[in-house]
This record gives structure tokens, sequence and C-alpha cells, in this order.
């Protein structure tokens, strides 16, 4: 066990480390997770046993032809789910194999991926307020229902990324957001605004909904990560009954 | 029935649009837009289709989750993006948003209310609501997750590689 091997497993480690909780808080299922950081420490020519859990990721890396090794643990983030990541580290992956990338070339690929911007904002809230437009109309709402939805549902995502800005617990942000929308959507109940509000009412809301976290808790339940599931479940629970919180003080302050 | 069909391709759209909202919400590639609105479209009109031809929700939101599952395989082989780019948000337009809400509501009323009169016909509309709900979360859930389970051992691009070399 020479120190510059030691060294080099060191850099390796930190590298999957970095894989790792990127992919964990952007809204990979562990199974993904377990496989992406296997591939990458194989093809670099290293054994990697992992510890997954949902707030942070334990490993040990160990030479495939020698003895040096290192374990270390670090603390995933808690993230919004961020898709082109998740998808950049898979493509990653698949060309740490094919092109034989070296540790340097893979951080530097990592750096760039991380620095991909978003959607640009005014984008992200039309869009979403589209998407909730499409759920009134999907339940049978028409005309002024749905401009009041794509209101209300504008509005509530703003309220939920400034809040989210301002550090506000994650969970709090989701009440603020449901209430804030359904507040909108609430007053046209209230006015008796076209012929079915309550269309828009049960739809404002709907953009929260978790549906990574259940979707995940599911695919963890059946590859086996039954206690990472039961995490994710609970979380995705939390944000329906945020909602629902949200939901009920709009409408216990409106009597409906 | 030329009604019935407008009126399905109507939703198909409106599905994809719903499909596209989280799709940005969540961040995904550019270049997987576009199979997640066709994605969603598709779900969403199976589901519609297959209640159409009074096939229960929760086994017609089943079917349509399913067909989202396996076209994210094939989509993953083409786009080298992981499936659960496009199906998570393809399947989101099938939450069950509005038995959730009348669930919801069901419980605030059950929460405040003396067990007598309406409070039995509230329970039962509750508990109807309430195991809709459940239901179809975890068919949705299973739905996606079963094609992925079935096409793959480890990632759907090894089977591609393996194919190739025989």
């Amino acid at each position: 066990m020479n120190g510059q091997n030691i060294q080099k497993v060191k850099e390796v480690e930190e590298l999957l480390l970095d894989v790792g909780t990127l992919l964990m808080s952007n809204g990979a299922s562990t199974g993904r997770v377990r496989i992406t950081v296997n591939r990458i420490a194989e093809a670099l020519g290293y054994d990697v046993e992992l510890l997954i859990t949902s707030r942070s990721l334990m490993l040990t890396v160990t030479e495939e032809n020698g003895s040096a090794y290192t374990s270390s643990v670090r603390r995933t983030p808690p993230h919004g789910v961020n898709f082109r990541i998740v998808s950049g580290i898979s493509r990653l992956s698949w060309r740490v194999i094919e092109d034989k990338l070296t540790v340097e070339q893979i951080n530097q690929d990592i750096n760039r991926l991380t620095a991909l911007p978003y959607y640009p904002r005014l984008v992200v809230l039309s869009l979403v307020a589209l998407a909730g437009t499409s759920f009134c109309r999907l339940f049978g709402g028409v005309g002024w229902e749905l401009l009041i939805t794509f209101a209300a549902t504008f509005f509530g995502l703003f309220i939920r990324q400034e809040a989210l800005k301002m550090r506000f617990n994650p969970y709090l942000a989701v009440v603020f957001a449901s209430f804030g929308a359904s507040m909108i959507a609430g007053l046209s109940v209230k006015l008796g605004i076209g012929d079915a509000p309550e269309h828009a009412l049960a739809t404002s809301v709907l953009f929260l909904i978790p549906g990574v976290p259940l979707i995940n808790s599911l695919t963890d339940l059946i590859d086996g990560n039954t206690l990472n599931r039961i995490v994710r479940g609970v979380n995705g629970f939390i944000i329906a009954f945020a909602i629902a919180l949200g939901l009920m003080f709009a409408m216990q302050i409106y009597g409906i | 029935m030329v009604i019935d069909i407008l009126m399905i391709l109507e939703k198909g759209i409106w599905f994809g649009f719903a499909a596209l909202g989280f799709a940005v919400l969540f961040n995904v590639p550019q270049r997987t837009l576009l199979i997640v609105w066709i994605m969603g479209a598709l779900g969403g009109m199976t589901k519609i289709i297959l209640m159409q031809c009074t096939i229960e929700i929760v086994i017609a939101t089943f079917a349509g989750a399913s067909l989202v599952g396996i076209l994210s395989v094939f989509a993953a082989h083409n786009k080298h993006t992981p499936p659960l780019v496009f199906s998570i948000p393809a399947v989101i337009p099938m939450i069950p948003g509005a038995f959730a809400y009348k669930m919801m509501l069901g419980l605030i009323k059950l929460s405040g209310a003396e067990p007598s009169g309406t409070y039995y016909q509230t329970l039962s509309e509750t508990t109807s609501n309430g195991l809709k709900t459940i239901f179809i979360l975890l068919a949705l859930a299973v739905g996606v997750a079963i094609p992925l389970l079935i096409s793959r051992k480890e990632t759907v691009k090894r089977i591609k590689h393996k194919s190739d070399s025989i």
C-alpha cells in the first residue's frame, strides 16, 4: 500500500460520492444509483460497496488488483428533481466504459452537467400552468374554470419557488403554494364564476403532487430496497398531506 | 361514434400537455420533450378508450401506465436517457386528482360531523373515493415498473449490447 495508490483511490472515491449523491438528490431510484456507481467504478478498475440511504451515501472503494482501499460517508443534499442531471450522468457512465475516460475528464463532465441551465422561469411557470389547465379540462372543466386554473397554478408555483428561495422548509413551501393556489381558485367558487368552479379548485393544486417520490417508492420496493421505499413513501405522503392542509385552510377561510 | 373519437383525441392532447408541464418542472433534457408529450397522450388515450369499453378505472389506468412503461423502454434506447425520465412525467396526468380531492373533502366533513344523519353516506362515499385513489396510484406505479423489470436485468442499454454482439 503506497501513498500514490491511496491518493488515486481517494480521487475515485470523491468522484463516486459526487455521482451517487447527485443522482440520489435529483430523483433517481436507489437501484439506478447503485448500478451507475458500480458501472463507473468497474470501468475505472475499482470495486465498490455501497450503503444508500435517502439522506446520506456511504461507500468503500477497493483496488481491483491491489490492496489500497478507503471508506467515506457523504450527506445527500435535499434537492428538487432534476432529470437533466440524472440523464446526463447515465450517459456519462456509458462514455466512461466506451471512451475510457479518466477521473479528471469525468470530473470535468460532472461540473459541466451541474452547470447546465434550467428552463427559463417564465417557460416553467407557463407550461406547468398549462398542465394544470389540462387537468381541469380532463376533469370536465370549461371556459372560465380553465382560465382560473391557469392563473391559480401559475401563482401557486411562483409562491413555491419563492418560498424555496427563502429557504423555508420544503413541506411548508408546499403548504404555502397549495394555500395560494386554492385561495385564487376558491374565489371563483365563492363568487360562483362559471358552471362548475369546483373543478378549478380541485385541479389548481395538482401541480404539487409528489409523483417522483411515489413512483420511485414503488420502484425501490420492487427492487428490494425496502427501507428507502418506506422513506420515499412517507415523504410523498407528507407532501400530499401538506397539499391537503393548504387547501383546507383556504376552504375554511371561504367557508366552502 | 365520430364524436367519441374526437373527444378521445382532444383528451389525448390535454393529457400530453399535462405530461409536458411536469416534464419541464422536472427539467428533463430538451430532446425528450416531444416524446414525453406523445407518451403522455397515448397513455391517457388508452385509459379513456378502455374506460369507454366499460372497463374499470383501476385496470384502465394500469393498462395506460403499462403502455407508457413499454414505450419508455424503447425511448430510452433511442435517446440514451434512463426510462424514468420519460415515464414519470408521462403517467402523472393519470393521477386520480378528482378522487383524491373528493376523499379529502369527505375526511374534512367527517372530522367535524357527529355520527348521525348524512354521516354514514359521507363515510361510504369517502371510503369509496379513498380506495379508488389508492388503487389507481398503485396501478400507475406498478404499471410503469413492470415493463422495466421484464425488459432488463440491470439496464436497458445492456440488452442492446448483447443483441448487437449476437
